[in-house]
């Protein structure tokens, strides 16, 4: 095969992988900071890819412009569910806590049915196919700047949770929640933030994928299922190894697809998935317990 | 002051009054005799109901009683994180259904196959997920991922009819093929099944097994420290219920004569598998009975009226049930039915104590 097909695949690896790494730091932050698995998450990012949707289609808002609104708007949503919801089970048996995001997750996708329907629809922007050549290579402008926007936003996460006292005070709440409560931090106003960030970033995603990807409501949890191999993969609540993973995982998903078929490039995270399972359980960074 | 539940079974040589009160004292055989009425209550009512609707709701009420019975044991009883039961019960259905098409294999054969082939699925999970020390989060993440996995497997082999799924089309009556033009056949084979289900769940709470796997539902380190091998008994509750499930699914493609893998691996059918056992009250050996009992009605209700008109309240309404019930009643209905029980049994143990001084 040409290594102008690589070149292609590795770009599509690329941006794949940008958009995993901005829902699996979110789920492995939750997972870090709170011990819940979020099974919603992928829902997050069919909320905000469809608030750019109507944001584009009732307002003709361009999908970069509605990018911070969906990460205001996710964020507010986070802070609500998990007042709400999730707050109240933060004690309960684990189960509990699952069953309880799967039937928010399920919830989210009957509300995006019922609202946007259960086709696949796009966001018509104009410069969807837009690009540049380096050589031979199509190098699109919406999934350069998707990948560009992801990797900024990691850094700048990355530099809150070391730098800022917020941060610190989060990550604080991670490694021993009445350990945090000692030093007079604020826990619950911890866990809020945790999930607001959470949704917001999935809400960027969204804003990101809007310009290029076909979405309908159970596209999120599609991205939702590879997210889930991803912070395995980068072990649990490790916000790098997430961040690591995303991009192995989309070029793994890219080069799959490439020689699989596009429909079926998941069962490659599947493999992988087994395979961490079977000979890294801890992840790639996590210590053997 | 806690009393061990051996010392609750009805003594041999007591009076009748007493035998009672041993009786209703041991929560768990009154569950058991409840269900067993149930049962037999769905087991004659094509005695009194002849409407074909209303038959074909009793047995999908007492099938998805099974599926809830099969979880049970997974996630109720021994409070594992399964949470992709669909998978089981979808492979069932497949297997069942690629050997009667395909291979003109009888249904009665196909069955415990599609138990076997569900069960070994289970022991693969099982082996992936429940080794000792592993997070137990691998195991909801790993059975939801593999629902969806399956799912495009399905849709990607000739065998199992691609995306439109498998037909099963009939003109009569075939005892072999377990296809059936009336619905009453079908009506005692669910009841039958729902019986087996009953069953195997009472043997196996009151079973050692049964015992250890509640005591590492409330504490898996505390269990592990006593010595039990939590990891074999959680594989075997997990062995059960996919192989419940798997010969459950068989049976539900051949009643429904239609399989679509991207409904029988779908989150849909995936939480309506589950909120039987939620309503109705996890870990009691009568909950999953009653909720399906409760939400084959309510689930009827939405799919003919509401749904008919904007897709997606189906799935709402069931997600919102799930995380209502879950916040507020996260032991169910039949949770809710212990309070006065407890409340009953301390009074008979105070009385009995008054009397013995």
């Amino acid at each position: 095969m040409d290594p102008i097909v690589y070149g292609q695949t590795l770009i599509s690896g690329l941006f794949l992988g940008g958009i995993y790494a901005l829902i699996a730091m979110g789920l492995t932050l939750m997972y870090g900071v709170m011990g819940i698995v979020n099974f919603a998450h992928g829902e997050f990012l069919t909320l905000g890819w469809y608030i750019c949707f109507w944001a584009f289609t009732l307002d003709g808002i361009d999908p970069y412009i509605a990018l911070p609104l969906a990460a205001v708007l996710m964020f507010v949503v986070g802070l609500a569910i998990q007042a709400v919801v999730i707050q109240p089970v933060l004690k309960a048996p684990f189960l509990n806590q699952i069953l309880l995001t799967l039937g928010l997750s399920t919830a989210i996708v009957g509300a995006a049915q019922f609202f946007w329907g259960a086709q696949p629809r796009t966001i018509l922007v104009s410069y969807a196919r837009a690009g540049m050549m380096i050589g031979g290579v199509v190098v699109s402008y919406p999934r350069l700047v998707a990948f560009i926007v992801s990797v900024v936003v990691a850094v700048l996460l990355y530099l809150f949770l070391n730098r800022t006292k917020t941060g610190k005070a989060i990550r604080a709440c991670a490694q021993s929640r009445p350990g945090a409560r000692l030093m007079g931090i604020d826990v619950q106003r911890m866990f809020m933030l945790t999930t607001g960030i959470g949704a917001s970033l999935t809400g960027i995603a969204g804003a990101l994928l809007g310009p290029t990807y076909p979405f309908m409501p159970t596209t999120g949890g599609n991205f939702g299922f590879t997210a889930f191999v991803i912070v395995v993969l980068g072990s649990m609540g490790d916000f790098i190894g997430a961040f690591v993973a995303s991009i192995i995982i989309g070029l793994a998903e890219a080069f799959g697809g490439l020689w699989l078929g596009d429909d079926v490039k998941q069962v490659v995270s599947m493999g992988i998935f087994v395979l961490v399972l079977l000979f890294r359980p801890q992840g790639l960074f996590g210590r053997k317990t | 002051m806690t009393t061990s539940t051996r010392a609750d079974f009805p003594k041999l040589d007591a009076s009748p009054a007493p035998r009672l009160k041993a009786f209703l004292r041991d929560w768990d055989s009154v569950e058991m005799v409840a269900s067993l009425l149930i049962v037999g209550l769905f087991g004659l009512s094509p005695l009194v109901i002849k409407v074909p609707y209303y038959l074909n709701m009793i047995i999908l009420t007492a099938l998805f009683a099974y599926f809830g019975l099969a979880w049970n044991i997974i996630g109720g009883i021994s409070g594992q994180l399964l949470i992709g039961f669909a998978s089981f019960v979808g492979v069932g259905g497949f297997v069942t259904m690629v050997l009667l098409i395909r291979f003109s294999v009888s249904p009665w054969i196909g069955l415990p196959i599609s138990a076997a082939s569900s069960c070994l699925l289970g022991a693969f999970v099982a082996f992936l997920t429940l080794r000792y020390g592993l997070k137990v989060d691998y195991l909801a993440l790993f059975s939801l991922a593999l629902m969806m996995i399956l799912k495009i497997i399905a849709q990607e082999l000739d065998i199992t009819g691609r995306a439109s799924g498998m037909f099963l089309s009939f003109q009569k009556d075939s005892l072999i093929n377990m296809t059936f033009v009336g619905k009453v056949p079908y009506l005692y084979i669910a009841t039958g099944m729902l019986l087996l289900g009953v069953v195997i769940q009472y043997v196996t709470c009151r079973s050692k097994t049964g015992r250890y796997l509640v005591a590492i539902r409330e504490d898996e380190d505390a269990a592990a420290a006593l010595g039990v091998d939590t990891a074999r008994y959680k594989t075997i509750a997990l062995l059960l219920g996919s192989a419940m499930g798997g010969l459950g699914g068989g049976f539900y493609a051949i009643f429904s004569t239609y399989l679509d893998p991207a409904l029988i691996f779908g989150l849909a059918f995936n939480v309506s598998l589950l909120i039987a056992p939620i309503i109705g009250g996890k870990g009691t050996l009568i909950g999953p009975i009653l909720g399906a009992i409760l939400n084959k009605p309510l689930s009827e209700w939405i799919g003919g009226t509401v749904s008919a008109q904007r897709p997606g309240v189906t799935l709402v309404v069931y997600g919102v049930i799930l995380m209502v019930f879950i916040l507020f009643l996260p032991n169910g209905i039949a949770g809710l039915l212990r309070v006065p029980h407890e409340r009953l049994r301390v009074r008979l143990r105070s009385t009995e104590r008054l009397r013995n001084n």
